[in-house]
Parts: C-alpha cells; structure tokens; sequence
C-alpha cells in the first residue's frame, strides 16, 4: 500500500478512536460515574449483602461443610 | 435454587432476607459464567505448558547452541517467538478472558450473554493459535516481533477476539448496576482498543521506516491495552474482595484509569531509540513514558494502601499472595520501564538481556501472577470443589515467584554489564557475548522453576476440575489457620 492511503486509513482510525474516547467519556458524565455520590459508593459495589464489606472471601468452604446432598446437586 | 432471577425474586418475596437474596442472584451470575469461563482457563493453562516448554528449550539453547541445532522447526528463531506467541496469545489472552467473563457477571450483576458467541470465540482462538505456532516452527514467519503470526492465523484470532467482545458488550448493556466499577473500565476500555490494533498492526499497511514504527507501537500497546488492563481489572477486584475492604481511595482508582488511557498508548516509539525516526517522535513518547508515573502511583497507592492493614492474610490466602506479589510487580516494573525509556539508560540497556528482563517483569510477574490468584479464586467456586493440596499451591507460588525474580535479577546485571561491555570499544564483541553466559544459564534455571510451577499448577487445577483429591471443608491457605488470624 502506498504512502497516502495509509496515512488517510491512520487518519480515519486514529478520528474513530478518539471520538470512541470522547463519546465514552461524555457517556461517563451524563450518566453521572464521576458524581460524588457515585464516587464515594463506588467502591463499595464489589460487595452485597451476602458478602459484605468486612467479609474476608478467600475462605469458601470454611463453615459450615456442605452438606453431601447440596454439593451433589451442583 | 439455581439463582435464575425468578428464585431472586422469589426469595425476596417469600420473606427470605436480603442476604439470601443477593447469595441467589450471585449463584446464579456464576453459573451462567460457569462454562465458558472454564473453557477459557483451560485452553489458556494448555498453552502455558506449552509456552513454557518452548521457552526453556529456546533458553537452553543460548546455553548450548548446538542442541537441537539441526531440527528446522526446533532452531532459535522459531521456537522463541512460539514461545512468546503462545503465552501472551495463548495463556495470557486466554486466561485473561476467562476471568473477565467470570468478573463482568459480577460486576454487572447479571448473568453472561451470548454465551455461544464464548465457545466459538474460545474454539477459534485456539484454532488461530495452533496454526499460528505450527506456521512460525515450519518458517512462515510474519518478520515484525509480537506480530509473527502470518495473516491467516491472525485473523482468526482477530474474528475471536471480536466475538468475545460482542458478548462482554452485550452484557455491560444489560447490567444490573448502575456503577462502572474501576475493573470494569479497564476490561471495556481493552476491548474496545485491542481489536483496533491488532487489526491495524496486522493489516500490512507500512513498509520500511513506517513499518518499523508500526511495529513497536504495537509491541508496546498490546501490553497498553490488552495485558496490563487484565493484570489491573484482577488487582482492582480481588485485592479489595479477598480482603473484605473497598479499594483506599477510589478517586485515585479513576484518576489512575483516565491518565494510564491518556499516557500509555504513546509510549511504543521509545523502543526506537537511535533509529532512523523523527527525534520528536521518539521524545514524546519519552515524555509520555515518564507521564507514566502518574497513573501508576495511582495504582500503586490505591493498591497498597488498600492491603496495608491486612498483610497478615498475604500470609494465607493463595489468592491475595499470588495478587499483591503481582500489584507490587506492576509498580516496579512500571518505575522501571519509565526510567528505561531515556535515552541515558537505553545508551547501555538498547540491545541487551536487560529488555528480556523487563519483559517478563511485566508479563510474568505482573500480568500472570494475578491470573494465578485469580484462578485460585475463581475455580473453586465454580467447580464447588476446594484447591485439595494447599502443599502444591505453596510449591507453585515460590517456585513462580523465585524463578522469576531470578530470571529478572540475572538479565537485569548481565544485560547492563553486557551494555557497558558493548559500549567500550577495546573490548571485542565475542567478549561481550561470552560474558553473558553465566547469567544466561540462571535465565534457563530461572525459567524451568517457572516450567515446573506451571506444571503443578496445571495438576492441581485438573484435580480441582475432576474434584478428585482429599475434599475439604476448610480453606486451602498456605499455613493452618490461627484463630482470627487471616481475619
């Protein structure tokens, strides 16, 4: 491929990529990701009510054993 | 209850507590991600052994030129770019989406889409990469590093890679939670960026000088786009899960994301240093790397903070060992690269065993060890079935982490003693090159601790997979538990 419509396919790709950019991040502030609210709750969204904050996680089976019949039905 | 979202509802109507309720909905996001995450994983630990194997051998072959010397497809120059192709491609890639699909159900709250578009993504990945590999061994080499998959390889992966994206998308769109959680930005942002490269990078528009530049600003933003925000999206999730902690500050989270995706992609240009492109190219992407520093104290401090406190269960959990060795990695190999990046390092490191080193800082003890921590947490729960020999992950942990802080130390020295040798014009270039050897031997040392690590580790996830072994009905920690201890 010669010289020029490399650099027009560059062009268009690299106006493509930045407008992605730009559109994700309008969409960002429109739908409010950056509000304090969000801000300060965000973090908190790895975690529910069955696995709390507070709530170490790296111990499946720790207690109580399941049950034989339980772990059969999975 | 199967966790589908009429149970959900059901356990909330019926009285039951909101507890309950959200451990439903939970069961239920980790079946659907169930399967094709597995497929993922396994395929992605396949060619770790394989990788593997092809790296020592390449390895050993600095070490003893003359073995296997006589084999085409066995030679230097095709086992090792096999080798790097099959575990970034194969293992990193592979493992990476595995777990990504596993996060996005949990990140959005609802249950995978699409999950056919999954398997054929994960059936052609591996279609592209086993033609690929075979390609490169019988000499149809593509001839730019990181892009040696010839055209019709690369297309496949790159059809593969779209179709998984389809479906992450298709899920982020349907997502239960209105939040975007800083993992989730990272895995979005890759891959809405990695299909675009690759396509570009492969699609052989340059030539000469131009094809040079191509070359390394692909070289530099798969790791941009695809491995490091793998490595990240992990870190940013399991270090705060496993600990039980949200992240320490998650303003810093974001700050991290927006500057690493405005800083990183202009980084490529500073692997050309000295070569024949314009200054000013290669100096802003100079800047742009000592930008770096930014998004990576970022991390760094959100991190590290966030385990601060809770250092006593790295000395437990399997997980948070193999994450936090890997979040402390990415902070060093990120100072490193920054600093590798001026043209007063690059004057003795350019050309050296001390890139290789670097490499695999980044890739091995960054990016892969993360994924080992998320497979130790991620497979149990989707097999029910505990990690049976504690003894073995233990193994597999210090034999990753000694052999790969080996490897690193050992082309770290002889790559700048090599450097310096190089630039001192009396001493002959053969001298430069015998003077290598000792440390090239603890490379291979270094790389069959790894192998071997891999190896046990591929074991241990078959009996996980099988549900053989002892079962167990207390966490596979690496010590027995004090009371409270990992708490």
């Amino acid at each position: 491929m010669t010289l020029l419509p490399a650099a027009v396919v560059i062009v268009v790709v690299a106006i493509v990529g930045a407008s992605a950019a730009l559109a994700a991040f309008f969409w960002a502030l429109r739908t409010r990701q950056f509000s304090i609210k969000q801000l300060n709750e965000g973090a908190t969204v790895i975690f529910d009510n069955a696995e709390d904050i507070g709530t170490p996680t790296d111990q499946l089976f720790k207690n109580p054993p399941p049950d034989k019949d339980e772990r059969n039905a999975h | 209850m199967s966790g589908t979202p009429t149970d959900v509802k059901r356990a909330r109507a019926t009285g039951h507590d909101q507890r309950i309720a959200d451990e439903v909905l939970r069961i239920g996001i980790d079946a659907s991600a169930a399967s094709p995450t597995v497929l993922y994983l396994l395929s992605g630990i396949a060619w770790l052994l394989i990788g593997s194997v092809a790296g020592v051998a390449a390895s050993l072959k600095l070490d003893l030129p003359d073995w296997l010397g006589g084999v085409g497809p066995l030679t230097f120059g095709r086992l090792r770019p096999v080798h790097l192709n099959t575990v970034t491609y194969g293992w990193i890639s592979l493992a990476g989406s595995g777990m990504i699909v596993w996060l996005m159900g949990r990140l959005c709250r609802t249950e995978i889409r699409w999950p056919g578009l999954l398997y054929a993504s994960a059936i052609l990945w591996n279609i592209g990469l086993a033609a690929g590999s075979l390609l490169v061994l019988f000499g149809y080499n593509a001839g730019m590093e990181w892009l040696e998959f010839p055209l019709p390889a690369a297309a496949i992966i790159a059809l593969a890679f779209v179709l998984f994206a389809v479906s992450m998308f298709r899920t982020f769109a349907d997502r239960q939670v209105e939040h975007v959680y800083v993992s989730l930005w990272y895995i979005l942002a890759s891959m809405t960026w990695f299909p675009i490269l690759y396509v570009i990078a492969n699609a052989g528009l340059y030539q000469g000088v131009g094809e040079a530049a191509m070359n390394w600003w692909y070289g530099h933003n798969a790791i941009t786009v695809w491995f490091t925000p793998i490595g990240l999206a992990g870190a940013y999730y399991f270090i705060p899960k496993v600990i039980g902690r949200p992240i320490y500050s998650y303003y810093l989270g974001l700050l991290g994301f927006w500057s690493f995706a405005l800083f990183y992609n202009w980084n490529g240009l500073h692997h050309l240093v000295g070569g024949p492109l314009p200054t000013w190219a290669i100096s802003v992407s100079i800047v742009a790397s000592l930008m770096m520093f930014v998004p990576v104290l970022a991390v760094a401090v959100n991190h590290h903070m966030t385990a601060l406190g809770h250092l006593q269960s790295v000395r437990y959990s399997p997980t948070l060992r193999f994450v936090v060795f890997g979040a402390m990695s990415y902070t060093a190999v990120s100072f490193q690269g920054s600093l590798e990046a001026t043209r007063s390092v690059q004057e003795v490191a350019h050309f050296t065993h001390y890139t290789i080193g670097h490499a695999h800082l980044g890739m091995y003890a960054f990016v892969t060890m993360v994924l080992f921590g998320a497979i130790y947490y991620i497979l149990p729960r989707i097999a029910k079935w505990e990690w049976p020999y504690p003894v073995l992950i233990k193994a597999h942990f210090w034999l990753s982490a000694v052999g790969v802080m080996l490897y690193f130390v050992a082309l770290t020295v002889g790559g700048w003693l090599q450097g310096l040798a190089m630039n001192t014009s009396a001493v002959p270039f053969l001298d430069t090159v015998q003077q290598t050897l000792p440390w090239l031997w603890a490379r291979s040392v270094g790389g069959s601790m790894m192998t071997i690590a891999h190896f046990i580790f591929a074991a241990h996830v078959a009996l996980v997979i099988y549900r053989a072994g002892p079962m167990r009905f207390a966490p596979a920690w690496f010590r027995k538990a004090e009371e409270g201890a990992a708490e």
